[in-house]
Order: structure tokens, then C-alpha cells, then sequence
């Protein structure tokens, strides 16, 4: 444990008195160390796409609290025009400016307390380039002054974060030999902007903040010669793919970057790739100066059911028996929670998250897959639960150290998969075919926000949607849990119940990363809103009703009327 | 394993996979050409990302039946939808598999097969090799990342003029239009991309890939010429693959 003296409570105890309404929480304070609050939560800003660098997307402000919130009214709206997917975005704050990205990769710098325009950039992209899906970009990085776009014709450009100057462009892949599809967030790591993406062999690629130029780049599929390539059979590694399509995290004190990494391909198909097929579907460490890997851990050897490990890695340190670990927390696609130790990448555990799971019997506590049932060529096609859209979908869990929970959006679907060749190479070509198909004895699907200790897999509450939950979950000081569903609802749960508080109609669905930020000692509550997605598209295929689920691209922004406060 | 043996697999590999198809599409019936473009839809259309099981939708919009016109399903199967996922097939496959492809999706909407038009004639031997290299994903210096040919690869130099005459000459290309760029305390070698009286923008070739950097046009200084050589790029392709690439070139004129 680390001592706390009372200085480093004054902030906190300054916050109770400033905002009321704290609830002393023994239980969190002896479990989670102050420093690493301070580390893992947000302030005043919302300065990263996880939140911080932790990836806990959990505020410590509480001006907005589970007593007031119902008095929440919306402050301003912001337009984007740009209907491309949706809003899946997470606006980023600094010093009360927004910065959000959309599908085509426009980015809008506002006013964050009144949504004024203060600069926009519209991105055409590359004459004659098809991308492998319909455009998407989650989010932007915002460091050393500047602003940061990964494109999806695989461009990395950096923006003067006053005047949205352009300051330098880099192709991190030729995009029409790649088509790598770069939809992640681009992550500040220090003095270099992080960002990833796929190809026949996804990668990991670090570029110097000031000057754009390269400084490492990893692959996810380990070259000719090197170790873990003799894990794809015959020239396999050569169209693996392997694609990152999602952001990492960063441990400043370990000078490690995590990363979750795409599954092998083709899907369903493994008989041309025969082998683990390193490093698909892991977690990889990589040193933040130099790129090389320190350690990896596979969650699942030689997928054949589009497992992929692209989620979030949630970082915090926690007693697990009667020790602090330094843990790295992380969902699978599979709807199994892994539990690792983030120094070493030993599992100390795992526990499922959905309530239908057959594609194992069970994972062990040291992450084997016991009883696997896989997806085989020449088979008839089986009900395959979850389905490969993800037991969780993209969008964000939150971990708050006052609850010491992690909330977590489930989706309870299956699909029927039947396993076919594909043309090795080919981008598009996949492995097989799947059709969506409610859970046994269900008539349909439904989705779930789950509370859970991130460390056993208890699960302490569930607040249940009859549609697909598909925004990012907030956490906030103010022991409130945000989110937004697929009718247009944005709502607050009770942290510790998990009972509804408030929702206010957004006129379309929620489909991206909400967020919290103060200006000028005004607390703000953000959400993007606007239906979209190819997941979300196919998803819609077992509602008959899916039409209520609206299409729209805008931020909606909530804070209390000034009597309120 | 030695070059020779690299060169080896890759003509037994691309013989594996090609010649057993152009032997069939050959003597294949308009039936069986249906047939055949039945199968490779299945295994690169079908996938529910995309058109679905014989073209009945997916995240990729509905095929059957849709009315199509003979002419668009072509153009489109062979060129692509630029800024959508709908690639160039053209530029993928096979001349034989695409002909196919198009006769399939044609008979989806009800229009007789035909097997008179198609894409214009693939590249063989070591110019369709020079060109898999030029491209070459497995390179991860490769040439189209500065070079556009056949509306592929990027075109951070001008439209390549003459094709050197041999390897050598590729190698110790001269490179006259690389000048040395001071930002500050910043030196590198530069192409000047484009200026403007209020920005100037230029490639720092300092490492691969390029870097476009936009400067205002008084805190940026450029000086002729520069130790930056072209054959610092060409480092992962050997004399032989030089070889075909040039090949490539001279019949992609």
C-alpha cells in the first residue's frame, strides 16, 4: 500500500466541500492508492481518448452527482454534417476546446462551453482509393500543441491545435496497396503519437511528434527469420493480416505501450494458416521508446470464430490475493475477461462477462480455452455464441476507483458461421459466412451494462436493454454511469446499483464515447449521438422494429441550470 | 534461404494457384464460366461484411435482382467504387475469375451471360512480377510509396520520365531535385513539394516514408543538392527484382 499523508487529501477533501454530496467510501480508499486515482482519472479536461493514458474513462468531477442530475438540461448541440457511420467519436477537451473527429475523417475544433466553430478540416480522400469498409475514425490525440488525425486512407496528420494549420502529413501506408484502414485513435505517448492499423500484416507504428518521422513500427505478424513466424504455416504470415483496428494504452512508469491486436485471417477458415498465429488476438507490451516486444500474451491460439482482442486494456493496480499487482484488465471479443499482470503479461485470471458463451466450455484461471469448439471446413454451420460482432462491441467500458467496479456494455447474439476458403491475399476475402441468430431460447437479442469487480469477474449488478448497447460507458466521481442507447436515450445508472437516474432523448442513437469536462468551474456532460456502423447494420437484421434506431451525426452537451448548482 | 530458392517458390506458388484456373476458364462452357463465378463470389463477395450469399445484401448493399445494367456491373466490378469499400477487382484478380464475376452478377439480374468484354489484358511474366514488387506489401520500403504508376501508388515525385536503362543505372539514379532543407536547428534532405506566398510544403526524406511537412516560407531555408542517394530506398530489392520492376515500367507505358 502506499502511505497517504493528509496533504495529498486536500484536493479531494477541497472537492467534497466545494461540491457536496460525497459518499466516504472506505472500501475504495483502501483498495486503490490516491496516486494512481490522480493518474487514471480526469480533471478539468478530457485530455485523451481513454480518458488518460489508464484508459479508465472516469472523471473526478462531481459537481454533477447522483442527487442532482435529474436537473441535467442540455447546454448547446453541434451539427457535423458528416453522416458517414454516425458519431462514433470521443471528443477530446483541453483548456475549453473540443476536438472531435467524424466517419470521413472531418475534424471540428469548438468553443466546449458554447459549441462555437473555432476551426474545421475536411479531408478528401485519395482519388481512386477504396477503403476495405465504409470510413470510420474513433477519435483524435492532442499533444505538444497539435492535433493528431489517423485517416482512413492511411494518413497520419498533424494540426497547429490553435489554428488547425496543417504542420506535416505522413503516409503510414501505401493506402492502395495496404488499404490498412486506420479508424483508431492516434495515442501521445510521450514525445511520440502512436497510431495502428492493418494490411496483410497489422502494425503498430510510432511518429515523432515535432518532425512526423517514423521511430518504430511493429508489426503484428513477426517476419521471415523472426521468432514467432514459424507460428503460421507455409507463406500464411504473408496474409494474415492481423489488423489494430483499435487504440492501446500507456504505463508512464513501466514506459510501456499495450496493445490489443486483430484476429488471423482468413476468418473461420484456419486450415491455410495452421499454427498459433503469433501475435493475433493478444496483448502485446511494446517498450514506448523503441517499439520492440517485451512480452505478449494470446488470448486466443489459431481463432476460427473472429475473436479478435482490439478492446481497450484497462490499466490499474489492485490486491489480488492478498498482493498489489500492477494489472492490465481485458475484455476479448469472445465475451471472456482476461486478468493479467501488466509487468510480465503472467494471467492471474479470467472470468466471462456474457451470459451465452459455447465456443469454450470454459477459459482457466491461467487462460487456457478448455473444450474448444471450432469453426471447421466442411461442417454445417453451427450457432456460434457470442457472435463474431463481439460479445462487446468496440464501444468502451469505464472503471471507477470510488466503486472499484468496471462497467461494462455485454451484447447477448449469436450468429450461425459456416467455414469456406478464401483467396489468400485478396483484402475482403474472408474465410466464411455467418448470419445473426438470437441466443438459445431467445426470440432475439439484448444487451446489458454489467457492474463487475474487474478482478474476480463478480458481478454486483446489470441494468438490461432489449436493443444493442453500442456507446461507450462514462464513470464519473459523482458515482454516476453514462450512456446511450440505439432509440436516442442518453442516460445516467447509479454507479452502485445500477438503477436509472435520468435520460434525456437525443433524437438519435448513441453510437460513440461520451465524456465529462469543467469550463470556467462548470461541469459538462457530452454525448455524440447518431446510429451507425456496419455492426450496428447487421446487428439490426434480428429486430424487426430496427428502424427506430436513427441515423445523425451530432454532439449533444448537458450541463445543470445555473440555479441549480 | 537464398534468392534463388525465394524466386523458385513464388513462380511454384503463383503456378499453383493460377494455372489450374486459366486452364479450366479456358475450356469453359458459358454453364461452367457461370459456375466458376459463382464460386469466386462466394469465397470474395459473400461475405456478410459485404453483398451476402448470393447477393442478397449484407453490410454491402443488395445485388440480385436489382436491375443493373450489364455496362455498370463491369465497370463497376472492374474499376471499383472510388471512396467506398468496393475495390478494383480488375487490379486483384485474375483476368478469368473477373470475367466470371461480372457473368455471375450479370445473370443475378437477369441478363444473359456474355463472355465478349472484360478488363483490358494483365500484365505477364516479369513485368506482372516487377509489378507485384513494385507494389509489394511484404517490402515495407517499397517503390509506390513515392512512385504513381497506372493510377496506383503515390505520387510524391512527378510522373516518372524515362525508364532507366538497366539496374545499375537505377541504383545510381541522380537525383538532382533533392535539395537540403534548414528548419531551425532541423537539417534534412527535401523535396520542395509545392510553395505558396504564404506556405511552403516539402518531403523530409530523412527516414522512409516521406514526411510532408508545410513550413511559413521564412522559417524554412533550401540549399541545391544533397547526400541523400536513391539507392538508400531500393535496400530490401535485389538486382533481379530491380530487374523485373524495370521491366514493369518500360510495358506500363
Amino acid at each position: 500500500m502506499h502511505q497517504r499523508s493528509w496533504f495529498k487529501l486536500l484536493p479531494v477533501l477541497a472537492a467534497a466541500l466545494l461540491f457536496g454530496s460525497l459518499r466516504c467510501d472506505a472500501q475504495s480508499q483502501s483498495v486503490i492508492s490516491q496516486p494512481q486515482v490522480q493518474q487514471g482519472a480526469t480533471g478539468a479536461d478530457w485530455p485523451a481518448y481513454g480518458g488518460t493514458n489508464l484508459f479508465w474513462r472516469y472523471s473526478s468531477l462531481n459537481q454533477v452527482n447522483t442527487t442532482n442530475v435529474k436537473k441535467l438540461v442540455p447546454a448547446w448541440i453541434f451539427q457535423t454534417g458528416d453522416y458517414q457511420e454516425g458519431l462514433q467519436s470521443t471528443p477530446i477537451v483541453v483548456n475549453g476546446v473540443m476536438f472531435v473527429s467524424t466517419g470521413r475523417s472531418h475534424v471540428f475544433a469548438l468553443d466546449a462551453a458554447t459549441g462555437k466553430l473555432l476551426w474545421q478540416y475536411k479531408h478528401q480522400m485519395l482519388p481512386g482509393y477504396s477503403p476495405p469498409a465504409r470510413s470510420k475514425s474513433y477519435g483524435l490525440a492532442v499533444s505538444d500543441g497539435k492535433v493528431f488525425l489517423a485517416t482512413y486512407d492511411d494518413f497520419l496528420i498533424a494540426f497547429d491545435q490553435k489554428t488547425g494549420h496543417e504542420v506535416w502529413r505522413v503516409t503510414v501506408e501505401d493506402p492502395y496497396t495496404c488499404r490498412c484502414s486506420m479508424s483508431a485513435a492516434a495515442t501521445a505517448v510521450k514525445d511520440k503519437v502512436v497510431v495502428s492499423g492493418g494490411g496483410l500484416r497489422g502494425f503498430i507504428a510510432a511518429f515523432d511528434m515535432k518532425t512526423g518521422r517514423e521511430a518504430w513500427r511493429f508489426y503484428s505478424i513477426p517476419g521471415p527469420g523472426e521468432p514467432g513466424n514459424d507460428t503460421w504455416s507455409g507463406d500464411s504470415w504473408k496474409t494474415g493480416a492481423v489488423i489494430n483496428w483499435n487504440s492501446g494504452s500507456f504505463d508512464a512508469d513501466l514506459n510501456l505501450v499495450y496493445w490489443g491486436t486483430g484476429n488471423a485471417k482468413p476468418d473461420f477458415f484456419g486450415a491455410t494458416r495452421k499454427g498459433a498465429n503469433l501475435y493475433s488476438s493478444s496483448i502485446v507490451a511494446l517498450d514506448a521508446d523503441t517499439g520492440k516486444l517485451r512480452w505478449y500474451t494470446q488470448e486466443v491460439p489459431h481463432d476460427s470464430w473472429d475473436y479478435d482482442s482490439n478492446w481497450e486494456p484497462v490499466l490499474m493496480d489492485r490486491i489480488v490475493k492478498g498482493r498489489m499487482r500492477k494489472l492490465l484488465v481485458h475484455i476479448n471479443k469472445g465475451g471472456y475477461s482476461w486478468v493479467l499482470d501488466r509487468v510480465s503479461g503472467e494471467v492471474l485470471g479470467t472470468y466471462p462477462d456474457n451470459e451465452h458463451i459455447n465456443w469454450v466450455k470454459e477459459v482457466s484461471q491461467s487462460g487456457e480455452l478448455i473444450g474448444r469448439h471450432d469453426v471447421v471446413e466442411n461442417e454445417p454451420a453451427w450457432l456460434v455464441c457470442p457472435s463474431n460482432l463481439g460479445g462487446k462491441s468496440w464501444n468502451h467500458e469505464a472503471y471507477s476507483p470510488r466503486t472499484t467496479w468496471i462497467y461494462v456494455p455485454m451484447i447477448e447474439m449469436c450468429n450461425d458461421i459456416v467455414a469456406r476458403p478464401a483467396i489468400l491475399g485478396v483484402p475482403g476475402s474472408a474465410g466464411g459466412i455467418w448470419v445473426m441468430k438470437p441466443p438459445p431460447n431467445h426470440d432475439t437479442g439484448y444487451s446489458h451494462i454489467d457492474a463487475f469487480d474487474p478482478v474476480t469477474g463478480k458481478r454486483q449488478w446489470t441494468y438490461q436493454y432489449k436493443y444493442p448497447l453500442l456507446a461507450s460507458v462514462l464513470a464519473t466521481a459523482g458515482d454516476l454511469v453514462f450512456s446511450g442507447d440505439a432509440e436516442g436515450d442518453f442516460f445516467a445508472l447509479d454507479a452502485r446499483d445500477g438503477k436509472k437516474l435520468w435520460s434525456f432523448q437525443t433524437g438519435a442513437g448513441n453510437r460513440g464515447s461520451s465524456v465529462t469536462y469543467t469550463v470556467g468551474g462548470k461541469q459538462y456532460v457530452a454525448t455524440p449521438t447518431g446510429w451507425g456502423s456496419v455492426s450496428a447494420d447487421i446487428m439490426s437484421v434480428l429486430w424487426t422494429d430496427s428502424d427506430k434506431w436513427r441515423l445523425g451525426s451530432a454532439l449533444v452537451v448537458f450541463a445543470l441550470p445555473e440555479d441549480s448548482k | 534461404m537464398s534468392k534463388l530458392s525465394v524466386r523458385v517458390r513464388s513462380i511454384i506458388f503463383s503456378a499453383l494457384l493460377f494455372v489450374p484456373v486459366v486452364a479450366k476458364a479456358q475450356q469453359l462452357s458459358t454453364e461452367q464460366n457461370l459456375k466458376h463465378g459463382e464460386e469466386v463470389f462466394a469465397q470474395t463477395c459473400t461475405q456478410s461484411y459485404c453483398h451476402g450469399a448470393a447477393g442478397a445484401a449484407g453490410g454491402a448493399p443488395k445485388l440480385a435482382g436489382r436491375g443493373l445494367t450489364g455496362d455498370y456491373i463491369e465497370r463497376v466490378v472492374t474499376y471499383g467504387i472510388s471512396g467506398t469499400p468496393m475495390p478494383a477487382w480488375g487490379q486483384i484478380l485474375p483476368l478469368n475469375e473477373v470475367r466470371a464475376v461480372i457473368a455471375y452478377v450479370q445473370s443475378l439480374n437477369g441478363i444473359a451471360p456474355s463472355m465478349r468484354s472484360g478488363p483490358p489484358p494483365a500484365l505477364t511474366g516479369e513485368a506482372a512480377h516487377g509489378r507485384d514488387l513494385f507494389f509489394d506489401p511484404q517490402h515495407s520500403v517499397r517503390c509506390s510509396f513515392c512512385h504513381r504508376v497506372n493510377d496506383r501508388g503515390l505520387q510524391v515525385t512527378p510522373a516518372l520520365g524515362n525508364v532507366p536503362a538497366d539496374v545499375a543505372a537505377l541504383r545510381n539514379l541522380a537525383t538532382p531535385q533533392v535539395s537540403t532543407a534548414t528548419a531551425g536547428s532541423d537539417t534534412f534532405p527535401a523535396l520542395l513539394s509545392s510553395k505558396i506566398p504564404t506556405e511552403t510544403k516539402i518531403y523530409d526524406l530523412t527516414k522512409f516514408p516521406p514526411v510532408l511537412r508545410t513550413f511559413s516560407p521564412a522559417s524554412v531555408e533550401m540549399k541545391d543538392g544533397s547526400a541523400w542517394k536513391h539507392s538508400q530506398v531500393l535496400g530490401n530489392y535485389s538486382d533481379e527484382d530491380l530487374g523485373a520492376i524495370l521491366a514493369f515500367l518500360r510495358a506500363a507505358r
